[in-house]
């Protein structure tokens, strides 16, 4: 029977299926940045060759996505111990918001050598923002939560 | 918060100690605490009117309004 708990399990062996890609990812950043060298063939403001800034973008972006995913690993901890709505979470979600926003930030930088990296960075931004959002309601959430907790 | 809760003070003058009112209202001698120090952020009305039943006391008596242009 599926509940929450089962739920809650899955999340974190997902976050960790995760965890383990990206520390894989790590030997295979300059194969992928030889590769993009090979097959992109788009249009940028700076001419050359990718190699260097794609290695700088997706070992930079790799960063970003450790402290994500060490985040979420935090944060699972947190609910599946039933802490919720603490300050802790909130700060979490603002990380990972942050996170996100960041790898934007690079994929926008990267862009300037291929204008297609745009749509990476848009989302990334977007799904940052998502966050964000995501963030100021847990805020407000941990405020009424606190007050409930402090009715006599 | 302007408001300051004096229910140590109606305690003392009732004679009563805190785990006794505890038990007559009902609530943890934790939560009590918490009121009495000035902790709690919102107190309900069935809770306001046992511990009045119990204090045999008016909330004016508990709970007191200070300006806090006049705190300073």
């Amino acid at each position: 029977m599926w509940n929450k708990h089962r739920s809650l399990k899955l999340s974190r062996i997902l976050v960790l299926c995760f965890s383990v890609m990206i520390f894989m990812m790590t030997f295979f950043v300059p194969f992928v940045a030889d590769w993009y060298e090979d097959v992109s063939d788009g249009m940028g403001l700076i001419g050359g060759s990718v190699y260097v800034p794609m290695m700088v973008t997706l070992y930079v972006c790799e960063g970003l996505a450790v402290w994500a995913v060490a985040e979420l690993h935090i944060l699972l901890k947190n609910i599946s111990k039933g802490e919720v709505f603490i300050e802790r979470n909130t700060r979490c979600l603002r990380c990972i918001s942050w996170a996100c926003l960041l790898a934007g930030g690079v994929f926008g930088v990267m862009a300037l050598w291929r204008f297609l990296l745009f749509l990476p960075a848009f989302f990334a931004v977007m799904f940052g923002l998502i966050m964000r959002v995501l963030k100021n309601v847990f805020e407000q959430a941990v405020e009424i939560k606190s007050e409930n907790d402090f009715t006599i | 918060m302007p408001i300051i809760v004096n229910l140590d003070v109606m305690m003392a003058k009732r004679k009563i100690s805190s785990n006794e009112l505890a038990d007559i209202v009902g609530i943890t001698a934790a939560n009590l605490s918490v009121l009495k120090t000035g902790k709690a952020k919102a107190i309900r009305f069935s809770t306001l009117d046992k511990i009045c039943e119990a204090l045999d006391c008016q909330p004016g008596d508990i709970l007191e309004w200070q300006n806090p242009a006049e705190k300073t």
